[in-house]
């Protein structure tokens, strides 16, 4: 099809398809919330249409964003009218993209991926909500060197959000008090770098987003093998995705202000294309397969290596980080 | 039960490390994919002093040597 043609077709078919297929799902939306129909005149999710390429040729693009349309009439007429040469495709909700600019700034409700650190260190990530097995209080969950400035805190400490390299300030930014950490070990093999912090009274925060990948699902698999994709949303890089390049990794040699520590049995991720997993900032962050279940917490990285050539990242088994802390995962 | 490809890859883990300490930083060994087999991951800090020296195997396990640099903790600044 020519870019013209698509175009006209485009315009054509788009106030008709969508006109069609919101109908059902707003006699649905009016049946289970029992209230008038001025409420339910928000934009449904239904079809985008936009013009793709296949080949040399432009085809027209169809985006389905909700499951129940996938075998819908009205997409037999726009094959038709478009010759077959159309490119349909399910993708989901459209949410918003979690940006580093974004990300950077105060946020409330406090959301995964966002600045956050004790008062005495620079920023890392808020990596997602847990509970406490015992006291079941809910607790935010990122590293001991972003939340315990490696061991150097208390139990009450300021947790600020934004961190102070992202301007946040005591004691407008308190967000958070620390509550506990497992202490990082310069004469011992770690496993662990991570911290809980209790979030101020009456503070709102959102446990489930992750960024436009969706809604956290749970916990995945105890070993994350070779080649599972996985995605993460971070104070620096945002939103990610990577590829799992070794597991059950040890002798891992990381860099802290306090010395070189060892972890062992660590997973190592390597980004998508031409971009790094992660880079300075992203500590913290929660590191989840395709299916958006939580798999490890991110911690390290460096600039060498990966099939890109852009750097690696390095990230606790999930299941470790939980079991050391005594929590469960909040979804 | 693990696949036994799986297992070997583990068991040959301590060996490997001894053995490739010898010739360089390491800085992490750990399990992968090599084609369709389990196998080992050598990441060094700096490029070996001898690579024609590295073993490409350790108890018939597969090796894979990679350059990862220096790997810091991950926090801004």
């Amino acid at each position: 099809m020519k870019l013209d043609s698509a175009r006209e077709l485009k315009t054509q078919l788009l106030s008709a398809a969508v006109r069609t297929l919101e109908a059902p799902a707003a006699i649905r939306a009016m049946g289970v919330r029992a209230q008038s129909s001025d409420v339910v005149n928000d934009p449904l999710r239904t079809v985008a249409l936009g013009i793709g390429r296949s080949g040399q040729q432009h085809v027209l693009a169809v985006r389905l964003q909700r499951r129940a349309l996938v075998n819908h009439p009205v997409l037999d007429d726009i094959r038709k009218k478009a010759k077959g040469e159309v490119d349909i495709r399910y993708v989901g909700r459209v949410l918003k993209l979690e940006t580093p600019s974004k990300l950077q700034k105060r946020r409330r409700p406090l959301v995964i991926g966002c600045s956050i650190g004790h008062f005495s260190i620079t920023a890392g990530t808020l990596g997602c909500f847990v509970k406490d097995r015992k006291s079941k209080a809910t607790l935010i969950l990122s590293n001991n060197h972003v939340l315990a400035n490696e061991n150097n805190a208390k139990k009450g400490d300021a947790i600020l959000q934004p961190g102070s390299f992202d301007k946040g300030k005591r004691p407008k930014d308190v967000a958070a008090n620390l509550q506990t950490f497992v202490k990082l070990k310069a004469r011992a093999v770690n496993f662990v770098d991570c911290a809980t912090a209790a979030p101020v009274a009456g503070i709102a925060f959102d446990a489930r987003t992750l960024g436009s990948f969706g809604k956290l699902a749970g916990v995945g698999s105890a070993v994350t093998e070779d080649g599972t994709v996985v995605h993460k949303v971070g104070r620096t890089t945002g939103e990610t995705s990577g590829r799992v390049t070794a597991f059950e990794l040890d002798n891992v040699i990381v860099g802290y202000d306090i010395g070189n520590l060892r972890f062992d049995n660590q997973v190592e991720i390597e980004g998508a294309g031409l971009k790094s997993f992660s880079d300075g900032g992203d500590s913290g962050s929660l590191i989840v397969d395709e299916a958006l279940n939580a798999v490890a917490l991110l911690f390290a990285g460096g600039d060498e290596g990966g099939t890109n050539g852009m750097g690696l990242t390095y990230a606790n088994p999930i299941h470790a980080v939980l079991d050391a802390l005594r929590v469960d995962l909040l979804t | 039960m693990d696949d036994p490809a799986l297992e070997s890859a583990r068991a040959a883990k301590a060996r490997a490390l001894a053995l490739f300490s010898e010739l360089g930083d390491v800085v992490g060994i750990g399990l992968t994919k090599i084609g369709d087999r389990y196998g080992l991951k050598i990441n060094f800090s700096s490029p070996p002093r001898d690579p024609s020296a590295l073993p490409r195997e350790v108890d018939g396990v597969p090796v894979k040597v990679e350059v990862v640099g220096t790997i810091r903790k991950r926090s801004a600044g």
